[in-house]
């Protein structure tokens, strides 16, 4: 649609030169090392995430998966500097050898949607309901790059194209979207300025499966047609099994197990991602009955009171009096590794927790 | 939208007719005799007849209020028993003085108080700047407007003598409309008008900064945060829809604002309609109150409906039934 409309030589020429230098922009490299981010509120300081490290290698997607409630959209907020005032953290966050932690709104707004974007869920709040989607995205273009605003808007409308929404559409505003053409527009916003890191928050939760699958497979096409990197965050380890190259299963606040989503989905180290893999409808295989789904029981712990020990024993079938003491150290084993005491147990642990008894009968909150 | 409007004017029509009559007939109940002022002692009782007459005064109460409102829907208000010439041409130059104050310094207080509540809004919670300017609204709305115009007088008038204390200014040599770009009148402006500013100021303030401390955490700010522009310009998007609040209250409020202004217009001395209006209930001086109020009942309905289309342009959300 958008190319037919009659466009000026000149401002042909000026968005050929817009996107042309969008598109050399590289896949960007994040390191994450040691981060722990603690909150501060009325009932006193906790840490919502602690001593989290993982690598995203250029042109790969990492998933970032754990219940609600686990630190995953405190880990995106930090990298896009977006923790509330008063919160405390640590570690770093290397962007291309660069750290982004601790930064200033002023020093990161070089960095922001220039480097480092991001898809939000799509609730109706995450668009300015006063303005018009084109002018939403022409916003985040005309602060990075110096271009007139027809260009900008030109681009807007290749951005609508690709994520298949049509071009007459930017001039509506957020409540006249549906909320699957909503989480597109999003979409289209992020990659606006063909950031070289995306960070995808849950972006097809508030959808209904039909369309969570559509986006999904969107956000796959684009990704395989721009080969940005981008972190994954979902509860849902099936889209992660379908997307992306490596995972980190975080729970409480800690990461649980990480490694090559091929080796983690097969061989699970940590009970955690186990309980996980068992909530989730898995992907048929042929010749198989589908798996039961079984949920894990019990919920993830208040921080404001960290358990002492291992932060999964409360759940966790296979848990000793060795778990509810000591906190285990991270085991590495393979490309793998896993914050678990039994990790050489783990062949056994996969064949019970397989087993909906496993998790039935064990007694929550001892 | 059409439609909408159409409905809208008829209701206020609806709403100025019955204020009128009301004006009308409490005017009529009051106990004290308005006569008293148009007719000197002394005077026959055929005089008397004949007087009364000339000013529609005899008949039924019901005839009297027929008549009445026979000449207001053509735009004939009578005659003021007091200034004894008709009401329109008494309160014509009133009413733009009234307004030479009243609309600049509503447009400024709400400018200005909406500006700084964005600041303060804005600004790091606990802080310096959103402390100072919350308690700098919160006296300033706790003090009588009187004192505040009292204050201004007492120090740039009579301290520092800065600035004329009293009414409009002589006009002297320039007449008519070319009175009011003098240095005289604007230096003669200056105090009142300051004085509607700071009473218009604060609640606007206040307003605004509760509108932008909600919409700052809103996700909406976070992505707009994300995308990198400069802070001002985040701080504009929550500006932006805090507006919509604003906009709501600022109307309706005109109409106690009124109030606030016809103080003011009595403690400079300032020689407009809401000075006149509260001379004409004294001085039992009815056409001309009624007329008054006519027009504040008028400009109250049109604010209101001002207000429903300003704020269907602001909300794009907005669609008139
Ligand atoms: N702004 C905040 N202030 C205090 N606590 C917060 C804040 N945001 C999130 N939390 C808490 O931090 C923990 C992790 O939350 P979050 O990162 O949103 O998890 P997830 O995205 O994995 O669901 C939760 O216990 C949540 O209640
Ligand atoms: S350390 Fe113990 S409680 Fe924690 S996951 Fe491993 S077995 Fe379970
Ligand atoms: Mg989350």
């Amino acid at each position: 649609m958008a190319p037919a409309r009659t466009r000026s030589p000149a401002l042909a020429r000026d968005l050929a030169r817009l996107d042309e230098r969008l598109s050399a922009k590289p896949a960007a490299h994040l390191k994450v090392n040691g981060l722990s981010i603690g909150y501060s509120t009325l009932r006193g300081r906790f840490h919502a995430v602690e001593d989290v490290s993982f690598e995203v290698r250029a042109g790969t997607n990492l998933g970032l998966v754990g219940e609600s409630g686990c630190g995953k959209s405190t880990v995106v907020k930090a990298l896009m500097g977006l923790l509330p005032e008063f919160t405390g953290i640590s570690g770093e966050a290397l962007l291309d050898g660069q750290n982004i932690l601790g930064l200033s709104d002023a020093q990161l707004e070089p960095i922001r949607w220039n480097r480092i974007s991001l898809i939000t869920q799509s609730a109706m709040n995450s668009l300015d309901p006063v303005y018009c989607i084109g002018d939403q995205i022409c916003e985040a273009i005309l602060a990075h790059e110096k271009v007139g605003k027809a260009v900008a808007w030109a681009r807007a409308e290749e951005m609508f194209a690709l994520v298949g929404l049509p071009a007459e559409r930017l001039y509506e505003f957020p409540h006249q979207f549906s909320g699957g053409m909503r989480q597109r527009a999003v979409i289209a916003m992020a990659l606006a300025l063909n950031a070289g890191m995306l960070l995808a928050d849950e972006p097809t939760t508030a959808l209904d499966p039909i369309m969570q699958s559509q986006i999904m497979s969107r956000i796959r096409g684009i990704h395989e047609h721009m080969r940005r990197s981008m972190i994954l965050v979902t509860h849902d380890i099936a889209v992660v099994a379908e997307t992306c190259e490596a995972v980190v299963v975080m729970y409480a606040g800690k990461v649980a197990e990480s490694g090559p989503t091929a080796d983690v989905l097969e061989r699970p180290l940590h009970p955690y991602t186990m309980g996980l893999q068992n909530a989730f409808p898995r992907l048929p295989v042929r010749g198989q009955p589908r798996q039961p789904l079984i949920s894990i029981p019990g919920t993830v712990p208040n921080l404001l009171l960290p358990p002492s020990g291992c932060r999964f024993a409360s759940r966790c079938p296979f848990a000793t009096d060795l778990c509810r003491t000591t906190a285990p150290q991270l085991h590495t084993v393979g490309a793998q590794s896993a914050a678990c005491h039994y990790t050489e147990r783990a062949d056994e642990f996969r064949a019970a927790a397989a087993r909906p008894e496993t998790w039935r009968n064990m007694r929550v909150g001892a | 939208m059409r439609a909408y409007i159409l409905r809208r004017l008829a209701q206020s029509v609806l709403v100025v007719w019955a204020v009128t009559t009301i004006m009308f007939f409490m005017f009529r109940v009051m106990p004290a005799d308005p006569t008293a002022i148009l007719l000197e002692r002394g005077l026959t009782d055929e005089a008397r007849q004949a007087l009364l007459e000339q000013w529609g005064l005899t008949g039924s109460m019901w005839d009297q209020y027929l008549a009445y409102l026979g000449n207001l829907i053509q735009g004939d208000f009578g005659s003021s028993f007091f200034y004894r010439k008709p009401v329109w041409e008494v309160l014509w130059p009133l009413i733009v003085n009234t307004l030479w104050i009243a609309i600049p310094g509503l447009l400024l207080g709400a400018a200005i108080g909406a500006a700084i509540g964005t600041a303060v809004g804005w600004a790091r919670r606990g802080g310096k700047l959103e402390r100072s300017g919350i308690f700098l609204a919160t006296v300033i709305r706790g003090v009588p407007n009187f004192v505040i115009g009292i204050a201004l007088l007492t120090i740039f008038s009579s301290t520092l003598g800065w600035f004329p204390g009293f009414g409009m200014g002589d006009p002297g040599a320039t007449t008519g409309f070319a009175r009011y770009f003098t240095l005289d009148f604007l230096h003669h402006l200056a105090l009142p008008l300051i004085a509607v500013i700071i009473y218009f100021m604060p609640e606007n303030l206040l307003l605004m900064r509760s509108g932008v401390v909600e919409n700052r955490t809103e996700d909406y700010i976070e992505l707009v945060r994300a995308k990198g522009v400069p802070q001002r310009r985040v701080a504009w998007h929550a500006a932006r829809n805090s507006m919509l609040p604003l906009i709501t209250w600022l109307f309706p409020a005109l109409a106690e604002t009124i109030a606030g202004i016809v103080v003011i217009e009595i403690v400079f001395s300032w020689p407009g309609v809401g000075r006149e209006l509260v001379l004409a209930v004294t001085r039992q001086d009815y056409p001309l109150a009624q007329a008054a109020f006519f027009l504040l009942a008028v400009m109250i309905v049109l604010a209101n409906l001002a207000a429903d289309l300003v704020y269907g342009k602001l909300d794009p959300r907005v669609v008139y039934k």
